[in-house]
C-alpha cells in the first residue's frame, strides 16, 4: 500500500475557503496538509482575484439602522434581489456568514490585502471618518443598503498562500483529491492523484475539510458550447461533491429550473467576474443600441423590474446589441473603473488585451452578452452541513460547497472557511490516531489509476460530451417538455432513460495518455456520479414545488431522499 | 491560441508553476501550451510574469467587441 501521510486535518481543495480553513486550524494547534488540483497562488474562483465582498460593519452600519438580520433578509427573501432567490437560501448559515464578516476583512487586511484607500469617490457610501484616515470603498450591489467593498483583491490567494506556509501547512499542490476513506462510518483520510507525475497519495487524518468550490462544471452542456470558458474556473469539476456522495455524506440537491432573466452578466462570455453589477456603476451606464440608458446608478434605486423592462422594450424595439459606455463618464471615474476591472476574474488580462486592440473605456462602448431568459439551466448537488460546517458523516466538515449559502461567495466562503479549521481543529482534541483500512486504499487506487493503465478505451472529452448530452435530457425532462398535467408520466420514462445511459456510460472505459488526462479522466467519473444522484431524486415527486429542496445520501448505493423545507428564520417584514 | 511567449521570457516557469489548468508545462527554452483547448484565459501566465514575457491570445469568439463614439 502507499504509504499514508499522517496529519490531524486534511484540507481538499486550496481555494479561497480552503486555505482559509487550513489557516485557522493550524492557529488551533492542527497539523495541517492542503490537497490542492492547481496551485494555490492562483487556484480556485478568486484565484485572479476578488474584488468586491459584502460585509457588516457595525461601526457603519448600525447608525444607518441597518442590522444583520435586515441584511439577512434583504439578499435572501425581501429585498430586490432577495426577492428573485425563491427562499432557497439558508438563512442560519447567511447569518453566520454576515455577523462573521468584518473579521474577515480585518484579518485579510492584516495579511496586506488592501481595503482601505486614501481617497473616496461620491459614489461610494458616505460616512464620516476623520479627515486624513483611510476609508473603504462601499457600493451597493444589489442590496437595499451599501454593504459591498470595492477592493483589489487580485493577489488574494497569494496572501493566503504566504500566511499557509507560514503556518508551516504542507500544501501539495498538483494533487487532486479522487475519494475519501471511511472507517466505521467515519471518515480517517483520503486519496488523490498527482496531475504531473501520477503519483497515488494517501492521507490519513483525524478529520477533513471539504473545499474543493461551489461548482460541477463540465456536468451540463455551457451555454456558448466551451467548456473552459466559464463563468467558475472550469477546473472546479464537483470532485468534492462525488467524494462527499460515495462516502455516503447527506447532500444537498437543487433541481435544474428555467434561469432568471439576470440581464447582462458577462462580457462576451469571459469575465468571470460581476463588474456590471458592481464596479461598472460608478462610472459606466448599460445602454442599449440607440445609447439610451437602460439602468442608472444602483444608489439611484430603481427596481430590478424596471431595468428589465428597459432591456426587453429595446429588445422588442430592435435596439440592440447592449453596451457598457463610459465614453461620457469624468476622467477619474474611467480610471477609477480600470483599478476596478483589473481585480477581479479575467479582467485583469482583458484590460491589457483591450489595449492590444486599441479598445479605451474613453472612446469606446463595448458590447456586452444579454442573458437569454428562461433558458433551461442545470441542477446543483453539495455536501449539507449544519452551524459548526459538519456534514452528517463523522470526521467530514464542508466550507464549500455547501447548500445555497453562496449567492454571496468571497464572503461565505471566507467566512465558513475560517470556521470550519477551527470546528474540526476541536473536534479532533482527544482523537486516537486514525487508521485507514488497506483494502480500501488499495481497491481506490485502482479505481483511481485504471484509465492509464487501459490500452484503449474512450478519451475523457468523448465521455465527457455523452454526460453532456444525457445532463441535457434530463434538464429537458425536468423543465422543458412537460406540459402541464403530463409532467410526471413523461417525466419517469425520461429519467429511467437518464438513469440507463449514465449506468452504462459509467461502465465506459477510458484511456489516459499521461497524468493530466488521468485527472481528467477522474473528474468525468465524479461528474457522472453527481449527475446520477441528482437524476435518482428528480423521481421524488415532491421535486417541483416551489422552495423546496432534498437532502439525499446514498446507503449501500441505494439513494434515500428526504425533503425539507427551507428554513426561513426572520418573518418577513410587514409591508411599511 | 491561448498565451504567446516573446523574447523576454527567461524559462524561469513561473507561469507553468501557478498555471490553474495545468496548461503550461516547461519546454525547450521556453513554456509550451500542452493543453491550449483547456485554457480559461485567466491571465494568470501574464500577471505573475515579472519579466513581461506573456501575452494572452485570445480566440476570436472571446474578444472584446467596441464601438467608437468618440
Amino acid at each position: 500500500m502507499t504509504k499514508p501521510i499522517k496529519i490531524d486535518v486534511l484540507v481538499i481543495g486550496g481555494g479561497l475557503s480552503g486555505c482559509m480553513a487550513a489557516i485557522n486550524a493550524s492557529d488551533h494547534g492542527a497539523k495541517v496538509a492542503i490537497m490542492e488540483k492547481s496551485h494555490t497562488e492562483r487556484s480556485g474562483a478568486a484565484g485572479t482575484g476578488n474584488d468586491h465582498f459584502w460585509f457588516y460593519d457595525p461601526e457603519i452600519h448600525e447608525p444607518r439602522g441597518w442590522t444583520i438580520p435586515d441584511m439577512v433578509r434583504d439578499i435572501s427573501t425581501d429585498g430586490e434581489y432577495g426577492k428573485t432567490k425563491g427562499g432557497l437560501m439558508d438563512q442560519e448559515l447567511l447569518e453566520i456568514v454576515a455577523a462573521g464578516t468584518k473579521a474577515a476583512v480585518d484579518r485579510l487586511e492584516s495579511w496586506g490585502v488592501q481595503f482601505k484607500y486614501d481617497k473616496i469617490y461620491p459614489w461610494n457610501l458616505q460616512y464620516d471618518a476623520p479627515e486624513g484616515e483611510k476609508k473603504y470603498r462601499i457600493v451597493p450591489q444589489f442590496q437595499s443598503e451599501p454593504d459591498t467593498l470595492n477592493y483589489d483583491g487580485r493577489d488574494i490567494k497569494k496572501r493566503l498562500t504566504e500566511q499557509c506556509e507560514k503556518r508551516g501547512v504542507d500544501i501539495f499542490n498538483r494533487v487532486a483529491g479522487t475519494g475519501l476513506l471511511t472507517m466505521d462510518g467515519k471518515v480517517v483520510g483520503a486519496t488523490g492523484v498527482h496531475m504531473r507525475t501520477g503519483e497515488f497519495h494517501v492521507f490519513e487524518a483525524k478529520a477533513v475539510i471539504m473545499a474543493t468550490g461551489m461548482d460541477q462544471w463540465r456536468l451540463f452542456k455551457p451555454h456558448n458550447g466551451q467548456w473552459f470558458n466559464s463563468q467558475s474556473p472550469p477546473y472546479i469539476t464537483g470532485d468534492g461533491e462525488a467524494m462527499a456522495v460515495r462516502a455516503g455524506a447527506e447532500v444537498f440537491i437543487l433541481q435544474a429550473g428555467k434561469s432568471q432573466h439576470n440581464g447582462f452578466q458577462y462580457w462576451r462570455n469571459i469575465m468571470r467576474s460581476s463588474p456590471s453589477a458592481t464596479t461598472c456603476f460608478p462610472a459606466g451606464r448599460l445602454v442599449n443600441a440607440d445609447r439610451e440608458v437602460m439602468i442608472r446608478h444602483p444608489a439611484v434605486r430603481e427596481p430590478m423590474r424596471k431595468y428589465r423592462q428597459n432591456v426587453e422594450d429595446s429588445v422588442a424595439e430592435g435596439k440592440i446589441p447592449f453596451y457598457l459606455d463610459w465614453t461620457d463618464a469624468p476622467e477619474e471615474e474611467i480610471q477609477y473603473a480600470e483599478w476596478a476591472y483589473g481585480n477581479e476574474g479575467l479582467c485583469w488580462a482583458l484590460r491589457e488585451i483591450m489595449k492590444d486592440l486599441g479598445l479605451d473605456f474613453r472612446t469606446h462602448m463595448i458590447e456586452i452578452e444579454l442573458e437569454e431568459p428562461g433558458r433551461n439551466g442545470g441542477g446543483f448537488l453539495a455536501p449539507f452541513i449544519d452551524t459548526d460546517c459538519k456534514t452528517s458523516l463523522e470526521g467530514l466538515f464542508a466550507c464549500s460547497p455547501v447548500q445555497f449559502a453562496g449567492e454571496v461567495a468571497a464572503p461565505t466562503y471566507t467566512v465558513l472557511g475560517w470556521r470550519s479549521g477551527e470546528k474540526a481543529a476541536e473536534f479532533i482534541k482527544n482523537m486516537p490516531e486514525p487508521e485507514v483500512d488497506p483494502d480500501q486504499v488499495k481497491a481506490e487506487e485502482e479505481r483511481v489509476l485504471q484509465p492509464i493503465s487501459e490500452a484503449e478505451g474512450f478519451t475523457w472529452q468523448e465521455v465527457n460530451i455523452e454526460l453532456n448530452q444525457i445532463m441535457e435530457e434530463y434538464k429537458k425532462y425536468v423543465v422543458g417538455f412537460n406540459p402541464p398535467g403530463g409532467r410526471n408520466k413523461m417525466s419517469t420514462t425520461g429519467f429511467n432513460n437518464c438513469l440507463d445511459q449514465l449506468a452504462k456510460l459509467k461502465e465506459a472505459k477510458m484511456k489516459a495518455k499521461n497524468p493530466h488526462e488521468l485527472v481528467r479522466c477522474n473528474e468525468v467519473m465524479n461528474l457522472i456520479d453527481v449527475g446520477t444522484l441528482m437524476v435518482r431524486a428528480a423521481f421524488e415527486e415532491d421535486q417541483f414545488k416551489r422552495g423546496n429542496w432534498f437532502l439525499g445520501k446514498l446507503e449501500d448505493d441505494k439513494p434515500v431522499f428526504r425533503l425539507e423545507p427551507i428554513k426561513v428564520k426572520y418573518p418577513p417584514q410587514e409591508a411599511a | 491560441m491561448p498565451p504567446v511567449f516573446n523574447e523576454k521570457c527567461t524559462a524561469c516557469y513561473k507561469c507553468v508553476e501557478v498555471c490553474p489548468g495545468d496548461v503550461l508545462r516547461e519546454g525547450d527554452g521556453k513554456p509550451r501550451v500542452a493543453y491550449p483547448d483547456e485554457c480559461s484565459h485567466c491571465g494568470a501566465c501574464m500577471m505573475d510574469c515579472q519579466f513581461e514575457a506573456v501575452r494572452l491570445n485570445l480566440p476570436i469568439w472571446m474578444r472584446p467587441v467596441g464601438k467608437r463614439v468618440k
